[in-house]
């Protein structure tokens, strides 16, 4: 009887509850070497994208060593030839069979994809497999790609001080831990990187037990099955090494960063918090998620409505959460003043918003239609055939599983008020957070 | 090893459907009651639609000279409120049903796109019938997306590709509408009323300049109730200015704006191949082998796999109504900026005056032909891809008519078209930067449409 009861309330204040189902549906198997396959079979158009996750990133390169960036740098050089496939060709090939390719590493994970026609998917799975265990790193092709590299960072962040700034601002955020270096590497590491930096962590990380491979589109687990085990399948597991994510010392003092510059126009103030990832703490995870869909989940919501609509404090106001790391995640504050106001009554407005709003606590009305966003997203992000692979993957490579991704609509629905409202005054109570926040102030400075 | 793999791959090439039976997108033209015209593709598997329309000349290219960035603030202010719902109320009942409703606004024409879920269908239909038919441009609003505009601008201030935009369009267009500043500029965005709003939006808003786009789970039937719905009810014909055509001529120069920063960001165009001219195929394999392939490419061999000279070099053929182009970007070092162009120069008159291999023709086609499904897999990217088409005025069976043309286009064409586009005695290069080199250049102080 007390079950019922407390299943008809879950129902009334649960959006959407009865017509959740899983998110993608998708299939998942693990060959005999420990590489996970998972399929999500979407008919819409004959094409597949085929993508290799490998759980490992550059917080996973080794520390003291005086250099950064091979993580990233290896993922070039995978391009570059094994004893099969000649520099360069392998994405030359894609293109030629009408396919694009590319591939992208971040802290935790480095993958690599293809979007092709569904008949070309043995192929490529024969090529992603074969520089799995045979890339050679040629020594003429690592010079001109060192190169390539240093541009691309410059490209990134060199050239443009508000991205050195940004850098600077996740550095404090995160010190002392991987997650505060860029994922390129730093300047003056980068021109360091050797062969060796990266034939020791392709040998250490890059094994089938460590990989993923997600097949989205035009095809079913049992096309892709017998696929998966005799290009990958034969490929030798090895032991791996933990992921050691270090947790960021807390200090006494707040971390305050001013960017003066005559280059600068706009003033911004951004202040970061450390908060819990979906690997670190779950449930916190998703009540954070929650958290800033209400406050900050489009023009219609609190943050934007009260400050810059109504008070007239900002010209921009947003919070994001950041919650797809195995090591810790982040909370991001990002606010533009209105004319006339300075970032320092700006801050001040902030800081007696967040105060407001925490010893009220958010209502129940505003976390149902936050949940309800949530929930429909969850919808859209079928409308694709490279996007949910991405999500599953991202996921499943930072150590989360497939039922992690398939049921976050019904984890949704049945979180708290009171749990929504708890990380609220954990992480960013403006006075006493659980781990001091950073800001930073970018101050344009002079007549240029 | 290395050979006889290559062989497997070209053997393979040939299975490769590059003129199937099957159409690539299957349009259905819908015509409604009142006579409003749309695209549309249905799919019943996934519970979106996404709805997009343009009003073509509708643009930036129509705002007045002293009111840069008119079009950009009415893309923004439109679904600030209409009818009876003031900015807040027209947000929140968007955001409850998680539609997106947005408006865009290219130099030439006005764009508008309605994502849905079908559960909520009638009120997102509901919502943009308001913001087409009743939108209140309300004096707070107005305000408030012109400062977010300003901001945008200050905060762009500091990015060299954005600067080098600005450049770019000046060098390219000047004395031309298009040189304007089509996002505004500091001091333009701050003229702009409410009643600039309204004169554009009821002028220039019309069923003989309207193209509609749909995708996703809707029936003809259904679509024309709403077509009628949200469009049935504007004026027959928008009062456009005409615009001329904008000439490229035939002089080179080197534009500089000089910045104290590590690398310097090129550009450098031509005039390009119109889409009506007949040997535009020919020219996308020509722009393919350039530099729009990425890996592959030309360019990015030279310039990236053998030099290391930057991160990326890409080329496009650019068409809007009034201009074409090839433009090619990248970005090198300061100390190789001379060396990169130089090297750009070289490959442009070796593909004039030398046929492409059977190779390059052979994977050009398989990837011109065989990339097009990949661009069509969700609602978003079909309707994309038709308001893409009606924009150029093509018809609906275009890229099957384009496959079976590519398919038949030979390295002599190529090599025509090659000859007559790939001019670099009169390309135009702008630097943004502070490159080492010993060419003449005009240096600038400071950037044209942005103050």
């Amino acid at each position: 009887m007390r079950k019922i009861l407390f299943l008809s309330v879950l129902l009334l204040s649960c959006p959407a509850f009865a017509a959740m189902d899983k998110v993608y549906h998708a299939d998942t198997m693990t060959l005999k070497n420990g590489m996970q396959v998972v399929v999500i079979p979407n008919h819409r158009a004959s094409v597949v994208s085929h993508m290799v996750w490998y759980k490992v990133g550059s917080a996973d390169e080794p520390k003291g060593d005086g250099v950064s960036g091979t993580a990233h740098f290896l993922e070039h050089m995978m391009f570059k030839g094994t004893k099969a496939v000649a520099p360069g060709d392998f994405s030359k090939i894609i293109r030629s069979i009408g396919g694009e390719d590319n591939a992208f590493t971040s802290w935790d994970y480095t993958a690599y994809f293809q979007s092709v026609a569904r008949d070309e998917l043995p192929r490529v799975m024969a090529l992603e497999a074969d520089r799995m265990m045979n890339i050679t790193l040629p020594e003429n092709h690592i010079t001109s790609e060192h190169k390539v590299i240093i541009e691309e960072r410059k490209s990134r962040t060199d050239n443009d001080p508000q991205n050195l700034f940004a850098e600077q601002i996740r550095a404090v955020l995160f010190t002392a831990t991987p997650y505060g270096e860029p994922i390129i590497g730093w300047k003056n590491e980068m021109p360091k990187l050797k062969k060796s930096h990266m034939l020791d962590y392709y040998k250490t990380w890059y094994h089938p037990n460590n990989a993923i491979l997600v097949v989205s589109g035009d095809v079913t687990m049992e096309q892709v099955a017998p696929l998966a085990e005799k290009f990958y399948g034969i490929i030798p597991q090895r032991p791996v090494p933990d992921h050691i994510r270090p947790v960021t010392p807390d200090f006494p003092a707040p971390a305050i960063l001013k960017f003066e510059s005559s280059d600068l126009r706009q003033p911004v103030f951004i202040r970061a918090w450390r908060a819990p990832s979906y690997v670190t703490n779950k449930d916190e995870a998703l009540a954070l998620d929650i958290l800033t869909e209400v406050l900050s989940g489009g023009a219609s919501t609190e943050l934007y409505q009260s400050m810059v609509v109504k008070d007239k404090i900002a010209s921009d106001i947003s919070l994001s959460y950041q919650g797809d790391a195995r090591g810790e995640g982040s909370l991001w504050l990002y606010a533009v003043p209105a004319p006339k106001i300075s970032l320092e009554s700006l801050e001040k407005s902030i800081h007696q918003k967040l105060m407001q709003l925490v010893e009220k606590g958010i209502s129940t009305e505003e976390i149902n239609k936050a949940k309800t966003r949530l929930i429909d997203s969850e919808i859209y992000a079928r409308d694709s055939v490279m996007g949910p692979a991405m999500v599953v993957g991202q996921s499943l490579a930072m150590g989360l599983t497939l039922d992690d991704v398939e049921m976050r609509p019904q984890n949704i629905s049945v979180m708290t008020d009171e749990a929504v409202n708890k990380v609220f005054k954990k992480y960013l109570h403006p006075v006493t957070p659980l781990h001091l926040p950073v800001t930073g102030y970018m101050i344009p400075n002079g007549d240029k | 090893m290395r050979f006889s793999l290559a062989i497997f791959f070209l053997g393979i090439l040939f299975l490769y459907p590059l003129t199937s039976f099957a159409t690539i997108l299957d349009i259905q033209t819908v015509t409604s009651p009142k006579g409003i015209k749309a695209w549309l593709v249905e799919d019943k598997t996934i519970p979106v639609i996404s709805l997009r329309f343009m009003f073509k000349g509708a643009g930036a290219v129509n705002d007045p000279l002293d009111k840069q960035g008119l079009s950009q603030v009415l893309s923004n202010t439109l679904d600030e409120g209409a009818g009876e719902y003031d900015s807040q109320a027209f947000q929140a009942q968007l955001n409850d049903k998680s539609i997106s409703l947005s408006f865009s606004s290219s130099r030439d024409d006005f764009g508008g796109h309605l994502k849905t879920l079908t559960k909520y269908q009638d009120t997102a239909f509901n919502l943009l019938s308001l913001a087409m038919t009743k939108p209140r441009f309300d004096k707070e609003a107005v305000a408030r997306m012109i400062e977010s505009n300003l901001v945008r601008i200050r905060s762009n201030i500091t990015d060299p590709e954005w600067m080098n935009a600005r450049l770019t369009n000046d060098v390219l267009f000047n004395g031309h509408p298009y040189a304007m500043n089509s996002g505004g500029t500091l001091s333009s965005l701050p003229k702009i009323t409410p009643n600039d709003l309204r004169t554009k939006y009821s002028s220039q808003f019309a069923r003989d300049n309207l193209v509609v786009a749909v995708a996703g789970n809707i029936s003809a039937k259904e679509l024309e109730d709403m077509l009628d719905k949200i469009f049935g009810n504007l004026p027959e014909t928008a009062k456009l200015t005409q615009v001329e055509n904008a000439i490229q001529g035939n002089a080179s120069s080197i534009t500089l704006y000089k910045q104290d920063i590590p690398q310097t960001v090129i550009s450098m165009a031509i005039e390009g191949v119109l889409h009506s001219d007949k040997e535009y195929h020919a020219a996308e394999i020509m722009d393919f082998v350039l530099g729009s392939s990425g890996f592959g490419s030309r360019l990015t061999e030279e310039v990236r796999e053998k030099r290391g000279l930057t991160y990326g070099i890409h080329s496009g053929l650019s068409e809007m109504r009034h201009s074409t182009l090839l433009s090619i970007g990248t970005s090198t070092k300061n100390a190789s900026v001379k060396d990169v162009i130089a090297l750009t120069k070289t490959v442009m008159v070796d593909m004039a005056t030398t046929p492409i291999t059977d190779k390059e023709l052979k994977d050009a086609k398989a990837y011109l032909i065989g990339s097009v499904p990949l661009n069509l897999t969700s609602s978003d990217r079909i309707s994309g891809m038709m308001i893409g088409l009606l924009a150029d005025n093509l018809p609906t069976d275009y890229l099957d008519e384009r496959a079976k043309k590519i398919q038949n286009i030979n390295k002599d064409e190529v090599l025509a078209i090659s000859k007559r586009a790939l001019t670099p005695d009169k390309l135009k290069i702008i630097l943004v930067g502070n490159p080492e080199m010993s060419d003449t250049y005009k240096t600038v102080l400071s950037l044209p449409n942005v103050e």
